[in-house]
């Protein structure tokens, strides 16, 4: 709507066409008038009109038909009824099919020149709305593209040369060394997690899961969280207590992020207990409900944190470094709501936290 | 026989830090950073095994060359190990496809960076695998 706004009048009427020209001669609006709705639709799609005006009682084509059209032809395309006062009811069936507002004849020119007005201001802010959407999500994309490129790719080739240095310096190294290249390498790695962590947030959209969501056992992601975690576990000397109840029945959803969300939990777990503790994981079913909880003996959470643990690149007000606590359970919970389950959490500082994903289990039609 | 790889990828740092390793390893490696050098090298020489990078130049021009192996007869039985750090992007240009969307017929892939170890391991593993099927087929 750089130029002057379109405006289409589709009328049979005659005298309804030419009182609305004059009325609107002098506004600076472009103007394109039409007496039925065949050719009325041709001009939508030549014409270009940001508001059309469209009578409902026309021979031919009928109003509502146009409308349809119109709204196929290009939906941010504002369009007002025209209507009789004895077919207002007529005009509210209109607005529910999508027409912007109604105009009652006969009207005033102030009426009209009202209506035309309101009508190009809704055409502007749904172009907008539009636009700043479009933007909105081109600033996600490049987002995304900068953390990938300019972030994750020069890690990776410091981390890729590190491992080959060590690798070229395997036998050269004597214990102190190979703490200080452990240390860079689990860094560097850290790193590398937190930014995937946030290209997950910020480039996938969790609901376009749900396309590929299958039946499975809970088991499949279970265990391979807690496979890629035993090593996390061993270094601290946590021992993982993993109870799993017998016949568990199957939960719909994706087992890749199902299994993300539970190694997201496992590894806070892990990170917040002291050495040589133990982590509780188990499953078991309650009511129409799987459930996984995980329990560690571990810093706990405080009160004033815990409501906001799931909020994402939250860090915590008690000062305590929570890295792990951001972005892991905010994408863990949108996961989780995704599989229509949700997440619990109950903690007391100092002496452990205990998290729960309830999923909603399949149920069979076996009565 | 010294086996011979050839590596495409556009960031030199991460190719240093990859070929050291099969170096040590035993393996000879020719390197390209970009995919027109890479196709030329692949024309006009023999490889047991591509190192293939996804997301070069103006986006993922690494599938093209994987697209172009798979309609070349001859380049088509050559292992190809994909080494991306572009999980996302990779499930953004095969919506509803596994994280691995099988590019060529015989390829695998790996993420950036990769541990030696398991380098090591997947390029020795590929390259028997496709001498086992060439013997197969003789």
């Amino acid at each position: 709507m750089d130029s002057a706004p379109r405006i289409l009048i589709i009328d049979d009427e005659e005298v309804v066409i030419d009182s609305c020209t004059q009325i609107l001669r002098g506004s600076g609006y472009q103007l394109a008038t039409a007496t039925d709705g065949t050719r009325g639709l041709k001009l939508v799609q030549e014409f270009h009109p940001d508001l059309v005006f469209v009578d409902l009682k026309m021979p031919g084509i009928s109003g509502f038909d146009v409308l349809e059209k119109i709204h196929e032809i290009d939906a941010t395309i504002v369009s007002v009824v025209i209507t009789g006062f004895a077919t207002v009811g007529s005009a509210v069936d209109a607005m529910k099919k999508g027409a912007y507002d109604f105009l009652p004849k006969p009207f005033t020119p102030d009426e009209f020149r009202m209506i035309a007005h309101r009508g190009l201001e809704r055409r502007k802010l749904v172009l907008e709305t539009i636009a700043l959407r479009r933007e909105k999500e081109l600033l996600r994309e490049q987002f995304a593209s900068i953390v990938s490129h300019e972030l994750k790719a020069p890690l990776g080739a410091v981390q890729q040369n590190l491992f080959a240095l060590e690798f070229e310096l395997s036998g050269a190294l004597n214990e102190e060394q190979k703490e200080k290249m452990e240390r860079i390498k689990v860094r560097i790695d850290e790193l590398l997690k937190l930014i995937n962590s946030w290209l997950r947030v910020i480039s996938v959209d969790i609901n376009k899961l749900k396309e590929g969501f299958q039946q499975i056992p809970i088991t499949t992601p279970l265990s391979s969280a807690l496979e890629s975690m035993a090593p996390y576990a061993a270094r601290k000397n946590i021992e993982i207590v993993t109870t799993i109840s017998d016949g568990l029945r199957p939960v719909t959803g994706d087992s890749l992020s199902l299994a993300e969300v539970f190694v997201n939990i496992i590894s806070n777990a892990i990170k917040y207990s002291p050495d040589n503790t133990k982590v509780s994981v188990k499953a078991e079913e309650k009511g129409s409900n799987l459930l996984v909880s995980i329990q560690d003996s571990g810093v706990g959470i405080s009160k004033e944190d815990l409501p906001h643990i799931f909020d994402g690149f939250y860090r915590g007000k008690s000062g305590q470094a929570m890295s792990g606590h951001g972005i892991g359970l905010a994408v863990s919970r949108q996961i989780t709501e995704a599989h229509n389950g949700s997440i619990a959490v109950e903690s007391e500082l100092g002496k452990g936290t205990i998290f729960v994903v309830s999923l909603p289990v399949e149920i069979t039609k076996t009565l | 026989m010294t086996k011979r790889l050839l590596m495409i990828d556009d960031d030199p740092d991460f190719v240093a830090g990859i070929k050291s390793i099969l170096d040590a390893a035993g393996f000879e490696v020719e390197v390209t950073y970009n995919p027109k050098d890479g196709l030329n090298a692949l024309q006009t020489k023999q490889y047991d095994l591509l190192l293939l990078d996804i997301m070069m130049g103006r986006g993922a021009e690494g599938i093209m060359i994987a697209r172009k192996l798979r309609k070349d007869a001859k380049l088509r039985e050559m292992p190809v190990l994909i080494i991306t750090g572009m999980r996302e992007q990779i499930a953004f240009l095969f919506p509803g496809e596994p994280v691995h969307p099988r590019f060529v017929e015989v390829d695998e892939l790996v993420e950036k960076p990769v541990e030696p170890k398991l380098l090591i391991e997947k390029v020795n593993s590929l390259i028997q695998t496709a001498e086992a099927r060439k013997a197969g087929k003789k």
